[in-house]
């Protein structure tokens, strides 16, 4: 069964070719639609099977799928091969599960735009590059998969081309589309350098062999500086792809795609990459105590400062951009103490309540005709109840109430955080977990209680079609039910040996990393799991509670607060000015550079100037010869010469 | 000091002094009338190095073809107007000196602390230098190379008429 | 027929053909397409020529006597030296086949562009197969003089013919310190043979201080003609004022056929270090730092000079320049693994810059307009096919994959960190990240931006074919990059 493996990513890749190709001269939105949305809903049927096979016959080792040499030269050699184990069949049934609502729901979201068929060729492509990602073998084709998806985002982001998109220095949406790639760029300069110095250690970017020699010689690897630089570098790209601090910054302009697109790539899928990255490499991370600190850390600021950051957002979209960025800290602090599983479980709940998030904020923007901004809407719970009620699901999930699925996973984390790290690591979980369930409530209060804050004469909301709505239906129920995969032993009581599902399907991928940590299999019963579950649920009611007094009467009692601590909000409001601290210090200086220095001095001034200059010169061989005596062959040359000097002094000297 | 070593002092100092005359003079007659001069110091040189089939080929060929062409263009084309030819002192001036002057620090200090031995001259350089050793040499070891100097030439003579060709009909 | 006269067919055709285009261009001056055809019709059989002596074993190559042989082995045959007689003739066609649109565009068609255009090639043919120094120096004094002249090809605009004396009168200068290397190089080992001076150098019968000196001069000058750091400063403005078309054959072409000279100087004067405790002399050492350096500074000034780059052309020119910053990290590897690399890359760039200029030259219209950044402002819109290439050849150049480019770095910056070097390779990544900047601005303008009120016209003609074969190139490089790595396993 796991040889179909190979035919994951081939549909989508072949649905991306049809559209690309034939897509300008389909007409109807329908076929399109039903060809880029049947292409990954292939894919998902094909996964779902490896994944039942698995099931029933649990293997012990990845099975790797090869299909050609890729490169060979010398003594390496690179395959395009794709591994199929636990984790990678399970992000990939996340990915075209969800991609194949999301699709669905694009057919009426995109309905009437000009380039319907390029926008579902490009959802194509990105799924096949995410495929590639998750499904690799090694690191090359998972880089392969990752400079993909960032290019798709990035074609994604600036779809809508002329539309205007206020941001820091971003006027257009084709800015925030060039931000996001360059941004991520950084990040890939870490996973670069990273898969350059693990192919001079391990001599191979096959990952079962860089675990395998990893595993196999735990005691010389163990907290050794090759190994924490590698580990470092590798996380340095999981922040760019996963929108952490210090890179962090990318995320919330991406939101000048479509909303599809947001809750596909910018929500539920491409911003897991670095969760997938460190999972794959978890033997590897593991060897590293300092890297796994540093993760945890990153982890828990980026998730406390972005969970500040959205209190204060009125864009729909960027609220939940926030809350993506300070969810994905949850993960990596998950990922930082060692609870492989509980990071993936949240991959898995967060895919589903938050695509289900964006994709409602995508019906509420559809039905408000465009607008955003949540001070500008208000009662919309009478116009569109499918969009309310799923939408409430969603947030009762992100708010971690008990039975919804973000309770189990977050708990989870929070449990792990505690207990693996520390109690400090607790507590900034335990601060981000309130702002999230009290920014959340903020957004449902504003957006679909109280009275209409918008022309009701000139708008009229309505819901949206079917085939926006079903998705949205799915993926409640899936947000609502999902946790139930992964039960914590203690509210088994005791009673029974597996109740979390997630953790038995995981356990062969992290049984190296497990073993290093010394994290054993077995379960305790701790008495203080209970407390921290009770006190992570009063926290959430409290959040809920507080929310709803402060927005009962629209705006008015938030106004009062803003004035009150005005210089607070202002830092919360400009993001804490890390945009304006990285265009400071890093991009300005770069430029000047490059335009006083470089260009000036050797450049403009010289060449530029004297060209410009003498451009009503015209005619005789004289007048050019004098014009090249009168400087710029002759400063080369100078030039040269110093460059000559310097040589010969360093060769004989 | 041996008889040659004196000659090569006294070739050796000429050709550099008409060298610089030939970049510094105003006067362009003036100008190729030094570089003349320089071809038959270097062709000197080569006459103390005992390659005697390559100076009378400086001679004849620089000084006896070359310069002719030189002079005759400075003729016809009239070049009066020396002044906005010649450089005024500037600060790349005073560098490109100091540089050139470093430049040849470096060459003569590099020479002098490493005088080559004996082993070094080849026995048989007398014989190199003549007609039919560089004859012999050209039409057997190096016979593709001198094929090659052809198209060198083709390519030089074509590329010459290109670009002085008034306008392109 | 002979095996010498077998393996030597390409170089004897290349110098039938181009006596043979001065005469065409003589006796049927008013013709003009007769030039190209013969042009075309010449590259392509040098072309199958060089392919099939690639076909002929090596063992058989290696067991030529090189005393009876006419070449008195001053000649490399097979190998390499076919690859890249293979390379130029496609270069040169790609050139050609852009270049009759673009001239009768600017109406100045010249049958003896093709002229100049056979002789560049055969000059790089002959450093492509030298094992001597001096065919080494009259193969790039060939490519040189071809150059300068079809740098000032536009013989009435001033930018070309400053781009063509400046190139010159530079070029000249760098000639001298090579020419002077060699010299010295030939004083301290008594031997043009490049063979010969490598078992000089192991048997250690030479004048350190000389051979040291020697080998500094060339380097300068073999960095002034690939354009490296401080050498490179001709190379942005010749680029930007020659004719787009001579650009792209100029910046590719012969970038590779420097480099390919590099290759072949540092096989015989450089120890490969295998690891053993075999002696690495201090010039080899020192020269391999100062190669490192080079390239350092050389991508790094490149592309961030490019940043702030407004016209298109010259952008391109800059990163030009970067791109030489990281073909010399083969040389720094000093392995088969960096000659292979260098290899690889130089093909892949090869595609990829050509593409980019051809569309370049596409779009261009007379007196240089339609090279800025601003007039390609939402050509998706007006020119898809022109955008969707040029947005493949800048992700190609950008190093993103599963574009050609992106091997080629990979491969560079592989040998590179093996030969110890992975100060140079954060370097060369940090700049390639700082080149995506320029290379996506371009797609931004063409996709992200409204459309001007002036539409631009392209008449491609049979540049069609080249940008055609050229993003085939790019693509299929990508993702089978294994067809040009297994034939250049074997070269070295």
């Amino acid at each position: 069964m796991h040889e179909l493996i190979k035919f994951v990513p081939a549909f989508p890749l072949l649905g991306f070719l049809v559209l690309s190709f034939f897509g300008r001269n389909i007409k109807k939105e329908a076929i399109i639609g039903t060809i880029g949305s049947a292409a990954v809903g292939a894919s998902f049927i094909i996964s779902f099977l490896i994944f039942l096979s698995f099931a029933a016959n649990p293997p012990d080792s990845p099975h790797i799928v090869s299909l050609f040499t890729w490169i060979s030269a010398g003594d390496f050699s690179i395959n395009i091969s794709y591994q199929a184990d636990q984790l990678s069949i399970l992000f990939s049934m996340i990915i075209t599960g969800v991609g194949f609502l999301i699709h669905v729901y694009s057919i009426g979201y995109m309905h009437g735009d000009r380039s319907f068929y390029r926008f579902f060729a490009y959802l194509n492509l990105f799924i096949f590059m995410m495929l590639n990602l998750v499904l690799a073998s090694n690191f090359l084709l998972t880089f392969l998969g990752w400079e993909g998806v960032g290019l798709c985002s990035y074609l994604l982001i600036g779809f809508w081309y002329d539309k205007k998109f206020p941001g820091v220095r971003i006027t257009w949406t084709g800015d925030a589309g060039n931000k996001a790639f360059i941004v991520n760029r950084i990040g890939d300069f870490g996973f670069l350098i990273g898969m350059f110095l693990i192919f001079t250690t391990f001599n191979s970017l096959e990952y079962t062999d860089i675990a395998g020699i990893a595993a196999a010689n735990t005691s010389a690897f163990e907290n050794t500086t090759i190994i924490t630089i590698i580990t470092l570098l590798l996380f340095l790209g999981c922040t760019g792809k996963s929108a952490q601090i210090p890179l962090a910054v990318w995320l919330p302009d991406a939101m000048a795609g479509p909303t599809p697109v947001s809750a596909l790539i910018h929500a539920a899928t491409m911003v897991t990459a670095g969760i997938f990255l460190i999972a794959r490499n978890a033997s590897l991370f593991a060897l590293s105590s300092t890297t796994m600190s540093v993760i945890a850390v990153i982890g828990a600021s980026t998730a406390i400062i972005a969970a500040t950051i959205a209190i204060v957002q009125n864009d729909i979209k960027k609220v939940l951009a926030y809350s993506t960025v300070s969810q994905l800290g949850f993960m990596f602090v998950a990922l930082g103490v060692g609870a492989f599983t509980a990071g993936i479980f949240h991959v898995m709940t967060h895919a589903f309540f938050k695509g289900l998030l964006f994709l409602g904020a995508g019906s509420v923007i559809h039905g408000m005709h465009e607008e955003q901004d949540i001070k500008n809407m208000g009662g919309l719970k009478k116009y569109m109840p499918v969009t309310y009620k799923t939408f409430l699901v969603a947030m009762l999930a992100i708010s971690g109430i008990p039975l919804f699925s973000g309770f189990f996973s977050k708990d989870e984390i929070l449990w792990y955080a505690f207990s693996n790290g520390s109690f400090l690591l607790w507590i900034v979980l335990a601060v981000a977990a309130f702002f999230t369930a009290f920014y959340m409530f903020r957004l449902l209060k504003l957006t679909f209680h109280g009275e209409e804050r918008f022309n009701t004469k000139r708008i009229h909301p309505h819901e949206s079609p079917k085939t926006m709505t079903v998705p949205l239906i799915v993926l409640a129920v899936l947000s609502a039910f999902g946790g139930f995969l992964g039960i914590p032993y203690v509210l088994g009581f005791g009673l029974f040996e597996h109740t979390n599902l997630m953790e038995l399907w995981l356990e062969p991928i992290f049984m190296d990393a497990n073993i290093i940590l010394n994290h054993t299999a077995g379960h305790d019963i701790h008495l203080s799991e209970y407390v921290m579950m009770l006190i992570s649920v009063a926290i959430a009611l409290l959040a809920i509670k507080a929310a709803n007094s402060m927005y009962s009467d629209n705006l008015e009692k938030s106004k009062k607060i803003i004035r009150k601590f005005k210089s607070g909000y202002s830092l919360l409001w400009n993001r804490y000015f890390l945009d304006e601290f990285y265009f400071k210090t890093i991009v300005d200086p770069i430029l000047s550079l490059s335009r006083s220095f470089l260009w000036q001095f050797f450049d403009m001034k010289i060449i530029d100037g004297i060209v410009n200059g003498s451009a009503q010169l015209t005619g005789s061989l004289a007048k050019y010869l004098r014009r090249i005596q009168s400087g710029v062959a002759q400063n080369y040359a100078v030039i040269m010469v110093a460059g000559i000097i310097l040589i010969i002094s360093w060769m004989v000297f | 000091m041996s008889l040659t070593l004196l000659l090569f002092l006294i070739l050796g100092v000429l050709s550099i002094a008409s060298a610089i005359v030939t970049i510094s003079s105003r006067n362009p007659v003036v100008s190729a009338m030094a570089l003349v001069l320089h071809f038959f110091m270097l062709s000197g040189l080569y006459l103390t190095l005992q390659a005697q089939f390559v100076a009378v080929m400086q001679i004849l060929v620089y000084a006896g073809a070359i310069m002719v062409l030189v002079v005759f263009v400075i003729m016809l084309l009239n070049l009066g107007d020396e002044k906005k030819l010649s450089e005024k002192w500037n600060i790349r001036r005073i560098v490109a000196i100091l540089f050139a002057f470093v430049l040849a620090i470096q060459f003569i200090s590099i020479y002098i602390t490493n005088l080559p031995d004996a082993a070094f001259i080849p026995e048989s350089a007398a014989f190199n230098g003549t007609v039919q050793a560089i004859g012999t040499d050209l039409f057997t070891n190096y016979l593709v190379q001198f094929e090659a100097i052809a198209v060198l030439l083709l390519a030089a003579i074509v590329g010459a008429l290109l670009l002085a060709k008034r306008k392109i009909t | 027929m002979p095996l010498e006269l077998q393996l030597s067919l390409p170089l004897i055709l290349i110098l039938i053909l181009s006596i043979k285009i001065v005469m065409v261009d003589a006796k049927f001056g008013n013709n003009k397409t007769l030039g190209f055809v013969t042009a075309l019709a010449g590259f392509i059989v040098v072309f199958i020529s060089a392919a099939f002596t690639l076909t002929i074993s090596p063992e058989a190559i290696a067991s030529l006597n090189a005393e009876e042989l006419y070449s008195k082995g001053t000649i490399t045959y097979g190998g390499f030296a076919a690859y890249f007689d293979m390379l130029f003739c496609v270069a040169a066609i790609l050139t050609i086949l852009a270049a009759l649109p673009y001239f009768q565009k600017e109406n100045s068609e010249h049958n003896a562009f093709y002229s100049m255009m056979v002789f560049a090639v055969a000059g790089m043919m002959l450093i492509a197969h030298s094992a001597n120094l001096l065919s080494l120096f009259i193969g790039i004094e060939i490519m040189s003089i071809s150059f300068y002249v079809l740098a000032g090809y536009f013989r009435t605009k001033e930018k070309s013919i400053e781009a063509a004396l400046k190139y010159f009168l530079l070029g000249a200068f760098a000639t001298g310190f090579l020419l002077y290397g060699i010299a010295l190089i030939y004083g301290a080992t008594g031997s043009l043979s490049l063979p010969e001076i490598l078992t000089k150098i192991a048997a250690d019968d030479f004048s350190n201080t000389y051979l040291t000196l020697g080998i500094a001069l060339m380097l300068i000058g073999l960095c002034f003609k690939v354009a490296a750091f401080p050498f490179h400063q001709w190379a942005p403005d010749v680029y930007t004022g020659a004719p787009t078309v001579v650009t792209a054959f100029m910046s590719t072409a012969g970038k590779a056929a420097a480099l390919i000279a590099f290759i072949i100087v540092a096989r015989a004067l450089f120890v490969i270090d295998i690891g053993q405790a075999a002696e690495i002399p201090d010039f080899q050492t020192n020269a391999i730092m100062i190669i490192a350096i080079i390239s350092a500074a050389t991508m790094l000034i490149g592309n961030i000079t490019a940043l702030v780059q407004k016209n298109i052309k010259r952008m391109l020119a800059y990163s030009s320049v970067a791109h030489a910053g990281y073909l010399l990290m083969g040389i720094v590897a000093n392995s088969p693994q960096g000659w292979e690399g260098i290899i690889f890359y130089a093909t892949a760039y090869l595609f990829m810059q050509i593409g980019a200029f051809i569309v370049l030259s596409v779009l261009e219209r007379k007196t240089d307009k339609n090279l800025d950044l601003d007039d390609y402002s939402g050509i998706s819109k007006s020119h898809p096919f022109l955008a969707a290439i040029m947005a493949i050849f800048m992700f190609s150049l950008a190093g993103i994959p599963p574009f050609a480019g992106f091997f080629g770095k990979f491969l560079l910056f592989t040998a590179a960190i093996d030969a110890g070097f992975t100060w140079l390779t954060i370097i060369a990544v940090i700049s390639s990240m700082i080149s995506v900047y320029f290379y996506i601005g371009l797609i931004v303008y063409m996709y992200f931006r409204k459309s001007n009120t002036y539409p631009l016209e392209a008449d491609m003609g049979s540049a069609k074919v080249t940008l055609i074969i050229s993003t085939a190139c790019v693509v299929i490089l990508g993702i089978f990059p294994s067809l040009i790595i297994n034939l250049i396993n074997n070269f070295f």
